[in-house]
């Protein structure tokens, strides 16, 4: 017999879930703990998208919303990376969503109030499936910092959502990469929920200057780490024997 | 038996945020053209109407409002208890002006799982929005199933267990309402 289980989720590098500097999470975060229990079917398998929910243009930020091909505002970068699991072991075929401000802070939102201007080329929302090495790509626009009422206001840093679906739905992740030098990083409260410092830095894209400077616009890269399914063989045994 | 040891640490969470939707169900915002549809609109494209029960609920804070900001992801078996890669996704957000999700899909089978063991029918449910620094997992299971002996449910010793339960309203639709906190703070799981 084959077992399959997710690897225990290690909450001491994750966020803490109860946090009152993130003003929202007070009346949000649930005060019980959670239930543990052996993975099953439904944690271990999960939906897996095909290539035709992906458009030609969806990878590409900086065309798929352009009106005559007019660019958006803001400087382009590249964001690029690879989603492996905690073996190493690259994962082919994850879907990553990605969603974002324009490069003046601004999401294309009715909720958003902050008073920065939209940009009509720039709706701030990509996706694609990573290639067989795990390797991922998006082509889109610096987003800026914004001001948001917090305790008092206060600024998010410049920064990217990322949604990825794995092979399994307990590898479901929603996460936001930062970008490396921005000194708002360091009083943010959504990323200081996170005390681990070394996870804290792992969501920090790193300016890949090589590539920037061949390619006429800045490289990030930021690398996805999905949890681990480990298999666990047993003999087959018929009972009592 | 074989087991190796991971050497990596998985990817902290971080909020999904107050405008998840942008990136995950454009459609919904009037964001159009841009994606042809948003993911996980029709959990099993080849089921007519009558195959179909509804679920319906709201998500309350802890000061009992019902939110509207939150996006919820559903994961399931088909009706025989079979997961099939291609199927069974679905992802929606409540309605914001009554403030209610509602979920048309398949009414999942019992299963057979990994472990040799029955499980009673369920719908894995994760809601993520703004002022969750991670992503909540939870379980619909249905009034009226036969419940005692499933793997989760047996080891759930929490007067709260009723919260994984969907109340029956009719033949074909049932209520899950989900509390954040409070007394009737819904079982979340650690998946």
């Amino acid at each position: 017999m084959n077992v399959k289980s997710l690897i225990r989720r290690n909450y001491k590098k994750q966020p803490e879930v109860d946090f009152p500097d993130y003003k929202s999470s007070i009346f949000r975060a649930p005060k019980n703990k959670k239930i543990s229990f052996p993975s099953s079917d439904s944690e271990i398998l999960g939906p897996i998208f095909d290539e035709n929910v992906i458009g030609e243009l969806d990878n590409n930020l900086t065309l798929n919303f352009s009106k005559n091909k007019n660019s958006p505002l803001g400087h382009k970068i590249i964001v690029y990376g690879n989603v492996l699991d905690q073996f190493s072991k690259p994962i082919e075929g994850a879907l990553i969503e990605i969603w974002q401000a324009n490069s003046a802070g601004k999401y294309l939102h009715n909720n958003d109030k902050n008073t920065a201007p939209i940009d009509p080329n720039f709706a701030g929302c990509g996706r694609c499936l990573t290639t067989s090495s795990g390797y991922y790509e998006f082509l889109t626009i610096q987003p800026g910092p914004y001001p948001y009422p917090n305790r008092g206001i206060e600024w998010r840093p410049m920064h990217i959502h990322f949604s990825i679906f794995g092979k399994s739905f307990g590898q479901r992740l929603i996460t936001q990469m930062y970008f490396e030098g921005d000194p708002l990083i360091q009083d943010c409260p959504m990323v200081n929920s996170i005390a681990d410092e070394k996870a804290k830095k792992s969501l920090i894209g790193a300016l890949d200057t090589s590539r920037s400077n061949t390619q006429n616009l800045l490289a990030y890269k930021f690398n996805i780490v999905l949890r681990g399914i480990k298999q666990t063989y047993f003999e087959n045994r018929r009972e009592g024997l | 038996m074989t087991t190796s040891k991971e050497n990596l640490d998985e990817t902290p969470f971080q909020t999904a945020g107050p405008f998840l939707h942008i990136g995950c169900m454009p459609n919904a915002i009037k964001i159009k053209k841009l994606y042809k549809n948003d993911l996980g609109e029709i959990p099993f494209k080849s089921k007519n109407e009558s195959e179909l029960i509804t679920i319906e609920g709201s998500v309350f804070d802890g000061n009992g409002v019902a939110l509207d900001d939150v996006m919820l992801e559903t994961w399931q078996c088909d009706e025989k208890g079979e997961f099939k890669e291609e199927s069974g996704f679905a992802r929606f957000i409540p309605n914001n002006l009554t403030k209610k999700f509602i979920l048309k899909t398949v009414k999942p089978g019992s299963f057979k799982g990994f472990d040799g063991k029955i499980h009673s029918p369920y719908i894995s449910l994760s809601i993520s929005s703004r002022g969750l620094n991670m992503t909540l997992n939870t379980r619909i299971y249905f009034e009226g199933d036969e419940l005692k002996n499933d793997p989760l449910l047996s080891i759930i010793n929490n007067c709260n267990v009723n919260s994984l339960i969907a109340k029956k309203i009719s033949k074909h639709s049932y209520l899950f309402d989900i509390f954040l906190q409070g007394e009737e703070e819904t079982i979340f799981l650690d998946i």
